[in-house]
C-alpha cells in the first residue's frame, strides 16, 4: 500500500480516485445534480497478476476502467501504470501509455472500423505509434488468436461474433502490450465460444506472460480467469482477495448476495428454485 | 378450449420455417402442458427465437410458414392465421416477454397505461378506470414498488429491472394460458436477474401459465425449467426433463453445451471444454445429422439423418452414436 518503489513497481496502482459527474440542469436556474461515479478506490495490480473487477451496472466499474485506461480523468485521485502518474499527463503524453496498456472491450462489432479491412485494424495500433505495420506481424497476430492469415483480406461483419472478438484481442497485442484490459470480453458470446475466447485470453496471458485486468459483472466467469478480484459496488470497492475465497467464503454483505443469486447448474439440480435465487439478491439467508 | 380438457397448452406439429429453398426450422412434433414450464436451449442461430416467433405468428413475411401450431382455447390453427386473427390471439392466449424491455415498451406511454391497454383491447375489462386500477395491481404483484407512482411512470424513468417488470405484467394481464419469453433476463445484472425470474415463475404458476423459455443460459434454465428442448440447426436433437437432460445428456450436442458452460470443469490440459468448430449459417448445415461436422462421436453413417430414439417426442435423442447412458459429464 506504500507509494510505488523502484523495486516491485504494480503494473496498476490506483489512489483515492473519485469520478463525479454533472447530470443536466432540472430547470434553468437549478444547479445540476452530481452523481458519483467512483467514491474514493483504491486499488494495486502486481505485474503478471491476472485481476478481475466485478459489479452491476453502475457499480462504476466501467469508469474506473476507463480512468486506468486513461480515457478519461478521475475527479481526484491518482493512477500510476508502471510507476508513471497517467492522471497528470496530457493527452499527447500518453503514447508510452498506449503501447503498454491496451483494451479488449465487449462489443466487438462496435469497437472494429466495419469499413476498415482485419489486417489494417489489426496494424493501426502499429501505424499509429509510428511503425511501419510488416504483414508478418499482422499474420502472427491472426495466428496467435487463431485465426488464418488470409483473414487479413477481410472485413469484421464476414467473421462470428466469437471471430470478432479474436481480432480485437489481436489488435490490443500488435504493439506487445504488458497489461492487457478486458472490458466484458466474453458477455455477448455464446457459452461454447464463450469457452473458447476465454481459453485463449488465458493461453494469451500465459505465453506473453501480461498483466490481465478484467471487468466483467459475471462472478463466475472471473472466478476461471483471474486470481484476483475486486468487488465493486455503488462506486466503491467493499471486498477484495483471491477469486477463490471471495467466491466460496464471502465476507462483505453485498458479495455475499450477489453470490447467492448467480444461477449454477449444480445448484439448479440440487432444487434451487428462482424463488430462493430471489431471497439471496434480497439478502434474506436462504 | 379445445386441447384444454386434455392438459395441453401448445401443440406443435411438423413445422416448418425457410427461405426459398433453405430451411431453417424442421420441428417435428412438441407439446406443452398447462401449467408447464419448458426451456428451449442452443446457441445463437440454432432456430430457438425463430420457432418462438412462429408459435407466436410473428415471422417475417418473407419466411414461408407450414406446419400446425394449436393453442388451448383458440379455435384456429395459428400457423396461416391472419393477422386479424393473430391480434386476437397475441397477449391474450398467448404473451411473450422480449429479451430488451425498451424496446418492447411505447416510450411515449405511461406504463399503467400500457398495462390497461391490453386488457382494454382484448375487452377483459369493461371500462378505463377497472383496467387502470387491475393495472395498479398487476404492477404491484410483478413487486414494483410504489406500484400508484410507477404508473404514472414513462418506460425511460424506470430501470431495465423495472422495465422488464412491467412487460411481464403486460404479459400476464390478461392471464394467457402460455407464456413465450425469449433471453428475458439476458440484459439484466444477476441480483436483478434472480427477482424477476422469480416474479415470472411465480406470475405464471398462479395463473396456470404455461412457459416457452428460450435462452442460452443453461443454469437459468435448470433453475426455472421442468422440461428442456434442445435445438441445433433447426431440429429438437434432444429432449427430457431437466434433470435427465442436464446430468445424463445422450446428444454430443447437449454434451457440449454442458462442458462448456461449466466454469469448473477443465480438461487435462487445464483448459476449459469447448464445442468444435462454430455453428454454421443458415443454409450450410451439413445433411444428414446437422451437428456431424462438429461433433466428436460422427462416422459415415452421420450422412443419413437420425431418427428419434426415446418413449416420446418429450423425451428422447436423435444420434446415430449418442453418448453411453451411464457417462457422467464430469459433474456432480
Amino acid at each position: 500500500m506504500a507509494e510505488p518503489t523502484t523495486d516491485v513497481l504494480p503494473a496498476v496502482s490506483v489512489r483515492d480516485v473519485t469520478r463525479t459527474y454533472r447530470r443536466p440542469r432540472p430547470a434553468p436556474f437549478r444547479p445540476a445534480p452530481l452523481v458519483a461515479a467512483l467514491r474514493g478506490v483504491s486499488l494495486d495490480v502486481a505485474p503478471g497478476q491476472r485481476f478481475g473487477i466485478v459489479g452491476e451496472s453502475g457499480s462504476g466499474k466501467s469508469t474506473l476502467l476507463r480512468i486506468i485506461a486513461a480515457l478519461e480523468r478521475p475527479t481526484s485521485g491518482t493512477v500510476h501504470v508502471e510507476g508513471n502518474d497517467i492522471t497528470a499527463l496530457p493527452e499527447r503524453r500518453l503514447r508510452g501509455l498506449r503501447q503498454r496498456l491496451q483494451l479488449v472491450f465487449q462489443d466487438p462489432m462496435g469497437s472494429l472500423d466495419p469499413r476498415m479491412r482485419v489486417g489494417d485494424i489489426v496494424a493501426e495500433p502499429l501505424v499509429a505509434q509510428g511503425h511501419a505495420a510488416p504483414r508478418d506481424r499482422v499474420a502472427e497476430l491472426l495466428q496467435a488468436v487463431g485465426l488464418s492469415a488470409d483473414a487479413a483480406n477481410r472485413y469484421p461483419h464476414q467473421f462470428s461474433g466469437g471471430q470478432r472478438q479474436r481480432i480485437s484481442i489481436a489488435r490490443a497485442l500488435a504493439p506487445r502490450p504488458h497489461i492487457l484490459v478486458a472490458d466484458e470480453p466474453v458477455s455477448a458470446l455464446d457459452v461454447s465460444v464463450r469457452a473458447q475466447v476465454l481459453n485463449l485470453v488465458a493461453d494469451l496471458v500465459d505465453e506473453l506472460s501480461l498483466t490481465l485486468v478484467f471487468v466483467s459483472h459475471d462472478l463466475s466467469v472471473v472466478r476461471r480467469v483471474c486470481d484476483t478480484v475486486a468487488v465493486m459496488h455503488a462506486g466503491e470497492v467493499v471486498e477484495t482477495g483471491s477469486t477463490s475465497q471471495v467466491y466460496d467464503d464471502p465476507q462483505h454483505d453485498y458479495t455475499k448476495r450477489l453470490v447467492s443469486s448467480i444461477p449454477t447448474l449444480r445448484r439448479a439440480l440440487a432444487g434451487v428454485t428462482a424463488r430462493d435465487l430471489a431471497a439471496g439478491a434480497a439478502g434474506e439467508v436462504a | 378450449m379445445t386441447a384444454g380438457a386434455t392438459g395441453t397448452v401448445l401443440r406443435v406439429r411438423d413445422l416448418a420455417v425457410g427461405v426459398r429453398d433453405t430451411d431453417l426450422v424442421l420441428v417435428d412434433a412438441f407439446d406443452i402442458a398447462r401449467g408447464e414450464r419448458v426451456g428451449l436451449i442452443g446457441e445463437s442461430g440454432s432456430g430457438k427465437s425463430l420457432t418462438a416467433l412462429a408459435v407466436m405468428g410473428l415471422l417475417d413475411e418473407g419466411l414461408q410458414v407450414s406446419g400446425s401450431v394449436r393453442l388451448a382455447g383458440v379455435d384456429h390453427d395459428l400457423v396461416g392465421a391472419d393477422d386479424r386473427r393473430m391480434a386476437r390471439v397475441r397477449g391474450r392466449h398467448v404473451a411473450m416477454v422480449f429479451q430488451e424491455p425498451m424496446t418492447a415498451l411505447n416510450p411515449t406511454m405511461r406504463v399503467g397505461d400500457q398495462v390497461a391497454e391490453t386488457m382494454l383491447l382484448h375487452g377483459s375489462r369493461g371500462s378505463r378506470s377497472a383496467a387502470r386500477s387491475a393495472a395498479v395491481d398487476l404492477l404491484r404483484q410483478v413487486h414494483i414498488p410504489d406500484p400508484e407512482q410507477a404508473a404514472r411512470a414513462y418506460p425511460h424513468q424506470l430501470s431495465g429491472g423495472q422495465r422488464q417488470r412491467v412487460v411481464i405484467a403486460i404479459a400476464l394481464a390478461n392471464d394467457p394460458a402460455l407464456l413465450v419469453c425469449d433471453e428475458p433476463t439476458t440484459a439484466l445484472d444477476v441480483t436483478v436477474q434472480a427477482q424477476v425470474l422469480d416474479v415470472l415463475v411465480s406470475g405464471a404458476a398462479a395463473r396456470g401459465a404455461a412457459l416457452l423459455f428460450i435462452t442460452h443460459d443453461l443454469a437459468v434454465v435448470a433453475t426455472v425449467c421442468q422440461r428442456v428442448l434442445v435445438m441445433y440447426g433447426g431440429h429438437v436433437v434432444e429432449a427430457g426433463t431437466v434433470q435427465d437432460v442436464f446430468t445424463r445428456p445422450r446428444h454430443p450436442y447437449t454434451a457440449g453445451l454442458l462442458a462448456a458452460s461449466d466454469l469448473d470443469a477443465v480438461d487435462d490440459r487445464g483448459r476449459l471444454r469447448t464445442i468444435a468448430g462454430t455453428v454454421p449459417a443458415a443454409g450450410h448445415f451439413p445433411d444428414g445429422c446437422v451437428f456431424r461436422n462438429r461433433c466428436p462421436n460422427a462416422q459415415d453413417d452421420c450422412a443419413v439423418a437420425p431418427p428419434w430414439t426415446g418413449p416420446h417426442q418429450a423425451s428422447g435423442y436423435a444420434c446415430h452414436h449418442p453418448v453411453p447412458a451411464v457417462a457422467e459429464v464430469g459433474r456432480g
